[in-house]
């Protein structure tokens, strides 16, 4: 998607204007990520373009981001109470927010909208705040930038004493349940200003559309989602530039379905095309579509550190470990100050098992900044894969005190406290996890893991479909799932299961091959021997002899690769799947496994043990040649040897007399 | 600051690592495992000696390793390694295992294989067994061995440390291992700009130009040049190392730290960032020793401050005052100190602190016994009686408390004590004998220099010169070595002193010069010997009849003296004084000087040696004023207290002022029995003046004598008296050019130049009396 070159000078312009806003309204995430998709616009040539700008020469120099407000009585209202918002903005810096708030909106008159509320929703409380005649209090006639700023002062205030009234984190009274004490005022008072704006004639007069934004994001944390989505919808349509609004929307889509429903409903412009970028990006979405989308907003903006995070963690969530592990890397070399999102980062070179570079990785972010909820994630990540769960444990919790809508740091506490087998704060953590964000599938599987371990396996099934629902093509969800319900006695269910986990394997490999992407890859190559294995026996239980024997067979055979089976995984044997539990026989190095290449899994438990009741199954049926053959090979691979010679004996002496009655 | 790892640490490791997988050679193994258990220890194990210059030594060699990875190369590049092909030294090895640890991760790697080079417990050994695995081979480290404790303590430590603070390590570590780069980079090609860390190294192919960038965010000013404060390379456990070792170097010997190494220190310390406390009582010992009265109490009150509530070190407030206490008295402010120690005494007694009380007694024994003026009004009223009693009550405690220090001590001071009243010289040496025992009992090393020197003092009163030199040079050769730096140089002070009265200047002079330069930095001690060296020089030009210098130097001395800790010291100054005041004619000024000293002793019960030395001096003034008869009684009386208290020195003296007043009293024959009786045990006293006064007394007797043999029929008599008077006078002469005392020279001469004349023998008066005026003009010459 190219651009014009008017085009690229008016979104320029925009972004410019945007910065200037949001910093205007101390709304510094936003204005930090504008400004890093300005930066990563690359310059033009000016000749290009010399019409003469709108205001003539005297105002050349003059950025449309200073001009007044285009509506003018806001105007008046801004330049009259000029002074009053330099105070409260200098307030704002300095982190007294109180204060700030109290330059436009005194204690006393948020006191009058939250007792009048109060006393039109119990009119049996007559209290001492209704006889006063703050109750009767109009709303100050400010500007909107100040009541945004004062108001947006007293959300922030109440959010820090939060904070600093909640606990430990995981300690006896960290609840979860402090609550934010000053998001009722907040929302009386914009409900009232809301309501009273409209009252005029039904219609709304345009607003800057910052206070539909706060408006919105008060209700979220009041879990009125739905109002909120229409508050925060407006506000992007008033303002599309606050990126902040955008996020919040994010957060408020937990399927696919809903982003796709709310989409014709957003204005047509470039952020609407970021924002569903990158809320695809964090609903685990993958697919030529997005990806292609994402590569025309690299090419308007090809350094942008937001837009290369989105690609790498698509590629992630695609499973293409490697490109997402180059795409961080050069984002590392382009901004090696930007610690945003290099947990995820950490989290890539955990599965890759790159110590020397995850451990350069942590030093570089410690050294930048220790007291980051990131830097902390990525040393607690660090020391987990060195297997120190207790100093993992102390870092998760140390980015958790710094921030605790930390959802990695959340999860992966859950997963270092099932490695120290401690089950109920890991239930915990993972509840935590999932508390912040309703759509993190590894927090879900997490607690299907450990109610698992637990032998709670409705609650496990509970959990396992809630992650299974969210990615729905990852094969290893479908396998946990397929599990449970054997464990449960549910064969047919299960076997659904598994049979949708090995389809959603093959399904991988089809996508992450179109990226072109080659090399050793920790990916399900191939149906797994283990899933195959399962069904099979499930297949057996429920006396299916015919089908658990194809299934055995085809367990068998992944042994060579599975080549010349009829099978969807068959044929892409370009690499190897290496499992996990496999043990002994099966190394795990990688690399000198696929070197040989073509080759399929060699002989695991899994293997052997459908071989072993094939050669039962070939006992039962009187084939005792195949039974011969299967037993003498198990001997071969050395697995269950005694068993298998006992075998090898009855099928000799079956196969004797036959042998001489035939002969 | 890390607080315990640094990196010279982790190239112990290595080298230990080294050790353990046979790289070092055969005659390698004992350097390299000096130098290891040198710094794993803290100790030397092939010269296990602690003389103050070895304490130095040793605090500089582990700043020296702490600060440079050099020492290694100095301790490996003389050796091949043994598990390589020739030519490879074991300092290549060493750098090949320390440039093989290239990132953090490596680092983090190198630590967790520690474990491997420890001899397994049982369990694990069982465990081993019961998994089918062979236990491991090769050299291991058993747990509780020196290095085995060293490997496991850095395990642990690191295990310990957050990981901004193992980062720092490792920054540290790459400052530390970076001056050998140069060398490593000849010896490996492949080396490169990045190579200390490999992952910069590898990613250089995808980050680009990028690169340095990355580089300098992660390791910050460090690779720009710039002092980076992060990556320092002490350990707070190696500051209180060096710390422990200065202070105990300095409290044992007494002697401050040499410049050199303060200032290496500080270095040190201002690179740790942080500061413990016993920072500041270094920086009180120091001042206290530098004699700079401010900043002494300064940096003590901030020491205790700084400690009075720490758990470690639980310091309790008698301690406290205590000590301050001391460093009062010590720097001259005796009645602050005095109340101080009072107020020790009684807290120490609320808080039934036995060990500080018997210390504070002990100590307002002694102070008392140098101060009587300051405690008299204290006594009377004291329940402790006298100081007899407090002693042997000291000592009881001390026995029962076993403190043998203590004990010891208060032996010692009851024998001088015993000494300085006059009392039984078998019940001194009794005394000295019982805590000579404990010392060598208990191998109290620091004792012996104040035990050595009672002993010395203990011959000198009995008059046997050779005796005490011999105690001193044994002193001085065997224990000098490890004790306080004080005991050594009084013990060198009175054998220059013996030399000197023997007239030996040079040698003297010599003795006090060859001491070393740092102990006398330290304000006390340069004191003492600046005055002792001036008491030689003083004494030296009063012989030589030198007035001017001698008036110019006592002046100094004057001033100095009653600074000076010792009172003996001041006495003898004073009494020097006197002497000096009779050459020069001023009588009346020197007797009133001794009428006062007299008085002052007698109210202050002070030595008995003293009070014999001024009544002689003053037996001694008479005489000058031509009037000896009156200092008849005086002499007798101080040659019976000399008699009582065995101090046979004073004795000869009194007895030769006798002799001298019976020869004035014209009772010749018994004079000469009297001298010829003293003179031969005289001279084992090795004092050549008095024995050159004694024969000249003698050679009067005998003149006298000679005198009264009239007439003819006596001349034969009379002339045999004569010849010996000659003799006795040649003896005289003889002892008396020994110390160079002009005076005293040319009256032997003019002696002889009238006997000669006497005896007819005009010309050999002629030549004595021609010798004579030869050595006055000579004296005038040389005195200017």
């Amino acid at each position: 998607m190219g651009l014009s070159a008017r085009d690229a000078v008016h979104l320029k312009e925009a972004l410019q204007i945007a910065v200037v806003k949001c910093s205007e309204r101390c709304l510094y995430q936003s204005a930090k990520w504008a400004a890093e998709l300005l930066d990563a616009l690359p310059d033009r040539a000016d000749d290009e373009l010399d019409e003469k700008p709108a205001g003539g020469y005297g105002n050349k120099y003059v950025h449309p981001a200073f001009f007044p407000s285009p509506d003018p009585e806001e105007a008046a209202l801004e330049a009259k109470e000029l002074n009053r918002y330099l105070l409260a903005k200098s307030f704002f810096d300095c982190k007294e927010f109180d204060r700030c708030a109290a330059v436009f909106l005194p204690e006393s008159l948020l006191a009058g909208v939250l007792s009048k509320s109060a006393d039109s929703t119990s009119p049996r409380g007559k209290g001492k705040a209704s006889a006063s005649l703050s109750a009767q209090s109009v709303l100050p006639k400010i500007s909107q930038k100040s009541l945004f700023l004062a108001l947006y002062a007293k959300v922030i205030s109440g959010e820090k004493r939060k904070d600093e009234d909640s606990e430990m984190i995981m300690g006896p009274h960290d609840l979860g349940s402090v609550t934010n004490k000053q998001l009722l005022v907040v929302s009386r008072f914009l409900e009232r200003w809301f309501s009273e704006r409209k009252s005029d004639d039904g219609e709304m007069p345009a607003t800057h559309g910052f206070l539909e934004y706060l408006y919105g994001m008060v209700l979220v944390k009041e879990k009125n989602d739905q109002t909120a989505l229409e508050y925060l919808m407006q506000s992007v349509h008033l303002f599309p530039w606050n990126w902040g609004c955008w996020l919040e929307i994010t957060n408020l889509i937990s399927r696919v379905e809903q982003l796709n429903k709310i989409a014709p409903h957003m204005p047509q412009n470039i952020m609407s095309f970021i924002f569903h970028a990158n809320t695809a990006v964090n609903l685990y979405q993958h697919g030529q579509d997005l990806a292609a989308s994402l590569h025309d907003l690299l090419d308007i903006f090809p350094t942008s550190s937001f837009l290369l995070t989105c690609r790498a963690l698509l590629n992630y969530h695609s499973k293409d470990l490697l490109a997402a592990e180059q795409d961080f890397s050069n984002l590392l070399a382009l901004h090696p100050h930007r610690l945003d999102s290099l947990d995820h980062y950490s989290n890539i070179l955990y599965v890759l098992n790159l110590r020397p570079k995850l451990a350069f990785l942590a030093h570089l972010c410690s050294s930048i900044d220790k007291f980051r909820p990131e830097s902390c994630v990525v040393i607690g990540n660090y020391y987990s894969l060195l297997s120190l769960h207790e100093k993992a444990v102390q870092y998760f919790r140390r980015a958790l005190t710094l921030d605790r809508s930390c959802l990695s740091a959340w999860t992966l506490m859950g997963h270092e406290y099932v490695e120290l087998k401690n089950t109920h704060a890991a239930i915990e953590s993972y509840r935590r996890a999932v508390d912040v964000n309703r759509r993190d599938y590894r927090a879900w599987y997490g607690l299907g893991q450990t109610y698992e371990v637990l032998e709670m396996h409705a609650y496990a099934l509970w959990y396992y479909k809630k992650a299974a629902g969210l990615r729905p093509w990852d094969g290893k969800m479908w396998q946990a799932v397929g599990s449970c319900l054997q464990k449960m006695g549910r064969d047919r269910d299960g076997i659904k299961a598994l049979k949708r986990a090995l389809l959603a394997d093959s399904y991988y490999d089809s996508t992450s091959s179109s990226f072109g992407s080659t090399g050793p890859i920790d990916r399900m190559a191939q149906m797994d021997p283990e899933v195959l294995l399962q069904i099979a026996s499930m297949y057996d239980r429920l006396e299916e002899q015919e089908e658990a024997k194809a299934y055995m067979e085809l367990c068998v055979a992944q042994e060579d690769g599975g080549a010349g089976l009829g099978a969807d995984g068959a044929g892409l044997g370009d690499s190897v799947a290496i499992h996990h539990d496999s043990p002994g026989g099966v190394t795990s190095d990688a690399e000198t496994e696929a070197d040989k290449g073509g080759e399929g899994t060699g002989v695991t438990v899994a293997t052997s043990r459908a071989r072993m009741w094939l050669a039962r199954y070939a006992m039962r049926t009187g084939d005792y040649a195949t039974a011969l053959r299967l037993a003498t090979e198990l001997c071969q691979d050395g697995v269950e040897v005694e068993e298998a010679k006992s075998l090898v004996r009855e099928a000799r002496s079956n196969l004797e007399p036959g042998g001489i009655g035939g002969s | 600051m890390s607080r315990n790892l640094t990196p010279a640490k982790i190239g112990l490791l290595v080298l230990i690592q080294l050790y353990t997988q046979g790289a070092v050679p055969n005659d390698g193994v004992v350097p390299v495992l000096d130098f290891l258990s040198s710094h794993v220890l803290g100790r030397d194990l092939t010269t296990p000696t602690s003389s103050p210059d070895d304490c130095w030594a040793r605090v500089e060699g582990t700043i020296r390793l702490i600060l440079s990875v050099r020492d290694f190369e100095q301790v490996l590049s003389p050796f091949a390694v043994a598990d390589r092909l020739p030519g490879r030294r074991l300092w290549d090895r060493f750098l090949e295992t320390l440039w093989s640890i290239d990132s953090l991760h490596a680092l983090q790697e190198f630590i967790d294989r520690l474990p491997r080079l420890l001899a397994k417990s049982r369990d694990q050994l069982r465990k081993l067994a019961e998994r089918g695995e062979e236990p491991p081979k090769g050299v291991l480290l058993s747990r509780n061995s020196p290095f085995g404790f060293f490997v496991r303590k850095c395990y642990l430590e690191f295990t310990r440390l957050q990981f901004d603070h193992a980062a720092d390590l490792w920054k540290a570590f790459i400052k530390y291992r970076q001056p050998t780069a140069g060398y490593w980079r000849r010896r490996n090609p492949q080396h490169s700009r990045l190579s200390f860390d490999s992952v910069l190294m590898t990613g250089e192919h995808e980050w680009g130009d990028n690169t340095d960038e990355i580089a300098v965010v992660t390791y910050g000013n460090m690779l720009l040049g710039g002092d980076d404060g992060d990556a320092s390379l002490v350990s707070s456990d190696d500051i209180e190392s060096l710390l422990e070792m200065q202070v105990e170097a300095i409290t044992r010997f007494g002697q401050r730290v040499p410049s050199q190494l303060k200032e290496k220190f500080d270095h040190l310390l201002k690179e740790g960032h942080s500061v413990p406390s016993l920072v500041h009582y270094l920086e009180f010992q120091d001042a206290y020793r530098a004699g700079d009265y401010t900043s002494t109490f300064n940096e003590l009150h901030r020491y205790f401050d700084y400690t009075m509530q720490n758990r470690e070190r639980p310091l309790s407030y008698q301690h406290a005052l205590m000590n301050v206490a001391v460093v009062q008295s010590d720097l001259g402010c005796h009645k602050e100190a005095l109340a101080m120690m009072l107020e020790t005494i009684q807290t120490a007694r609320e808080n039934r602190d036995t060990v500080c009380l018997n210390f504070a007694l002990n100590w307002l024994f002694h102070f008392g016994k140098s101060h009587p003026g300051l405690v008299r009004e204290l006594e009377s009223n004291s329940m402790l009686g006298s100081g007899k009693e407090m002693l042997s009550y000291l000592r009881v405690k001390a026995r029962e408390m076993g403190l043998s220090v203590l004990c010891s001590s208060a032996l010692i001071a009851e024998a001088k004590l015993g000494m300085a009243n006059g009392e039984s010289i078998s019940a001194a040496l009794e005394n000295m004998v019982r805590s000579s025992q404990l010392i060598v009992e208990h191998n109290m090393t620091p004792m012996i220099g104040s035990q050595r020197l009672v002993t010395t003092s203990l011959w000198d009163r009995l008059g046997l010169a050779s005796m005490s030199t011999m105690t001193c040079e044994v002193f001085l050769r065997c224990h000098a070595t490890h004790s306080a730096f004080e005991d050594e140089l009084k013990a060198t002070s009175r054998l220059a002193g013996l030399l000197a009265g023997r007239g030996r200047y040079e040698e003297a002079f010599q003795k006090m010069e060859a001491l070393g330069q740092n102990p006398l930095r330290s304000a006390r001690a340069s004191q003492y010997w600046h005055v002792y060296r001036g008491l030689l020089k003083l004494r030296r030009d009063l012989h030589r009849d030198n007035l001017e210098a001698s008036d110019h130097l006592l002046l100094q001395l004057l001033q100095a003296g009653p600074e000076c800790q010792d009172p003996d010291l001041v006495l003898i100054i004073d009494s020097i004084h006197i002497e000096a005041l009779t050459r020069r004619g001023d009588f009346d000024a020197a007797f009133a000087k001794i009428e006062r000293l007299i008085a002052s002793l007698r109210e202050d019960d002070r030595d008995i040696n003293l009070r014999i030395r001024l009544l002689l001096s003053k037996v001694h003034l008479f005489d000058r004023i031509g009037r000896p008869e009156k200092g008849f009684t005086i002499a007798i009386r101080a040659a019976s207290m000399a008699w009582r208290a065995r101090l046979l020195s004073p004795l000869w003296q009194a007895i030769g002022a006798v002799a001298h007043i019976l020869n004035a009293l014209r009772e010749f024959a018994a004079a000469s029995r009297l001298l010829v009786a003293v003179i031969p045990r005289c001279l084992e006293a090795d004092n050549s003046f008095t024995v050159g006064t004694l024969y000249s007394v003698l050679a009067d007797a005998w003149v006298g004598q000679a005198g009264q043999r009239q007439g003819q029929q006596q001349a034969l008599k009379r002339t045999e008296f004569l010849t010996r008077a000659n003799e006795a006078l040649d003896f005289a002469f003889q002892y008396f050019s020994a110390v160079e005392d002009a005076g005293k020279m040319g009256e032997a001469l003019a002696k002889k130049a009238t006997i000669m004349r006497a005896m007819g023998d005009y010309g050999r008066s002629e030549d004595y009396a021609a010798k004579y005026l030869a050595l006055r003009r000579e004296v005038v010459i040389r005195n200017g």
